[in-house]
């Protein structure tokens, strides 16, 4: 009943981003439909790279999102501040809070995947040059690894902050990490953000195992911390 | 008789400030227990700390005769547990149906007769979303949850506040049913001592983190005198240093004394000041909690 649980306080930020996918994907259907028309001279590669871009942006916004109204708040929607009343009746459940947080970042996690595989997917459906099954699963599977990094620091940034400060802080976070990566070359041989990128690590090139390996240690490293901080946690 | 909850030397502070000092409280087993105490007392932190919500400082907690000294052995107490918070919060994306469902999935003796029981007596709507109901159902259905759970030790902070007077009776029978016919402990944070009056039969009065009084409460209402002393003039300042009083109360040429010890001799000594009249009185749960807690 937990997972039943998780799933309800994450459907509707789920479909949301499902929603939000659709609606960037969907464009060549319904930007026609609203009389807007794309610039003819728009090159297709720059047009893939613009959405190679935006995929990676959803990425990151679905593994802060989801991660948010964790297992603080309790509340479906919205960003929160403080913890919801129910939160005591869940504790007074004969549950570990390690239970507690493992179905709930599990779920979220399962969810962040799902969309990470449909962003990543449409990434390749939409890539000039066609893509063997192989690299597109080693694509799929490598985005996922490396967005996990993103989803466990929210999840512990959801255990110790309200969800507006965990959505700004995860947001930020990841910004410094951009300009990082571009000023000091330690931190983009290890950054996740590059590891999910087809532009960094083309498609063609051997698996960029370092990012995907830092990117599994962080993910681990930051759920474990959070199920340290939530068992010290008091309500 | 065993004592269901028993803390010892329980300590907590919040940044520094003392919420509970060397608290020693015991519960007796199948009691309906008063935690009484003004705002900020240190009831809820008790009750937070008794279900594993909060850490203490200092000091240790015994649950059915078990020491709580570890998440596990909470989460074994809490299978016998169920706790009524004072804001009544359920999960808002539920109704009740799913809420007693999700409830029924972590306790394997959950008793189906009782659920309907209480939902035909309460008047719970399976299909009515949590958000909907009033703060009475919600402490209604939370009662249910409770009860149908098996439940051993029930605790609550403040089950009746915000409810009407209709509900807040019926909340009351439902809680002295469950002590008189399944035997269960209950152990309950409360302002309204004319509702703990009614259906406890110990209590526990909490001051500044510290226990100022407790016991049965039949015993303590007939350990305890208030002596009525009026004199010519003001009374006399031996009154403050007479041994024996618990508590002293001056109002213009009256003295109100307190006391639970050897009522005859502070009474003979009391005559020695030579009052114009003495009178000796029961006591009310609400004298005695005026009388120990501090600043009234």
């Amino acid at each position: 009943m937990l997972w039943y649980k998780a799933w309800l306080e994450t459907r509707w930020r789920f479909l949301f981003l499902i929603g939000s996918i659709l609606l960037v994907w969907l464009e060549p259907v319904w930007m026609p439909a609203l009389g807007m028309k794309l610039p003819p001279s728009l090159p297709a590669s720059r047009l893939w790279l613009a959405l190679q871009l935006g995929s990676i942006l959803l990425s990151l916004f679905a593994a802060i999102f989801l991660a948010g109204s964790g297992v603080n708040s309790q509340t479906t929607y919205g960003l929160t501040s403080g913890f919801h009343g129910s939160m005591l009746f869940t504790l007074s459940l004969p549950v570990s809070r390690r239970r507690l947080l493992f179905v709930r970042a599990g779920l979220g996690a399962i969810q962040t995947s799902v969309l990470v595989a449909i962003l990543a997917g449409l990434t390749l459906v939409q890539r000039p040059i066609a893509t063997t099954a192989p690299e597109a699963l080693t694509y799929v599977m490598r985005a996922i690894i490396c967005t996990m990094a993103v989803y466990a620091l929210s999840v512990l940034l959801a255990c110790l902050l309200d969800e507006m400060w965990q959505f700004s802080g995860g947001c930020l976070f990841w910004m410094a990490v951009f300009i990082l990566q571009v000023r000091f070359v330690g931190v983009a041989r290890i950054s996740p953000l590059r590891g999910m990128s087809l532009i960094s690590y083309p498609i063609s090139a051997p698996i960029p195992w370092l990012p995907i390996v830092a990117s599994l240690v962080l993910a681990f490293g930051l759920l474990y911390t959070s199920v340290l901080v939530l068992q010290r946690k008091e309500y | 008789m065993n004592n269901i909850i028993a803390t010892h030397g329980l300590s907590k502070a919040y940044s520094g400030k003392p919420a509970l000092l060397d608290l020693n409280v015991a519960v007796p087993s199948g009691s309906i227990c008063g935690f009484l105490g003004r705002n900020g007392a240190g009831k809820t932190t008790t009750l937070k700390l008794l279900l594993g919500m909060l850490r203490p400082d200092a000091g240790e907690i015994s649950l059915f005769g078990e020491a709580m000294n570890s998440e596990a052995s909470f989460i074994a107490a809490r299978s016998h547990v169920a706790f009524v918070s004072e804001d009544k919060e359920l999960y808002p994306y539920m109704n009740v149906g799913e809420t007693i469902r999700f409830t029924r999935a972590f306790f394997p003796t959950w008793r189906r007769d009782l659920e309907e029981k209480y939902l035909d007596l309460f008047r719970l709507p399976k299909g009515k979303a949590i958000p909907k109901l009033s703060k009475g159902m919600r402490t209604q259905l939370m009662l249910l949850l409770a009860m149908a759970r098996g439940v051993e030790l029930l605790i609550m902070d403040e089950p009746t506040s915000g409810l009407d007077p209709a509900v807040t009776e019926e909340v009351l029978q439902a809680l002295a049913d469950l002590a008189a016919s399944d035997g269960a402990t209950i152990f309950f944070s409360s302002h309204q001592l004319a509702e703990v009056e009614q259906i406890c039969d110990s209590v526990c009065i909490l001051d500044e983190g510290q226990v100022v009084i407790d016991g049965v409460l039949d015993d303590l209402k007939s350990q305890y005198r208030r002596i009525v002393l009026v004199f010519d003039g003001e009374p006399p300042r031996e009154l403050a240093g007479l041994p024996g009083i618990d508590h002293l109360r001056l109002r213009g040429r009256t003295a109100s004394l307190l006391a639970h010890l050897d009522i005859e001799a502070v009474v003979a000594r009391a005559r020695d000041l030579n009052p114009t009249s003495v009178e000796v009185r029961l006591v009310t749960l609400k004298e005695l909690f005026l009388d120990h807690v501090k600043g009234e």
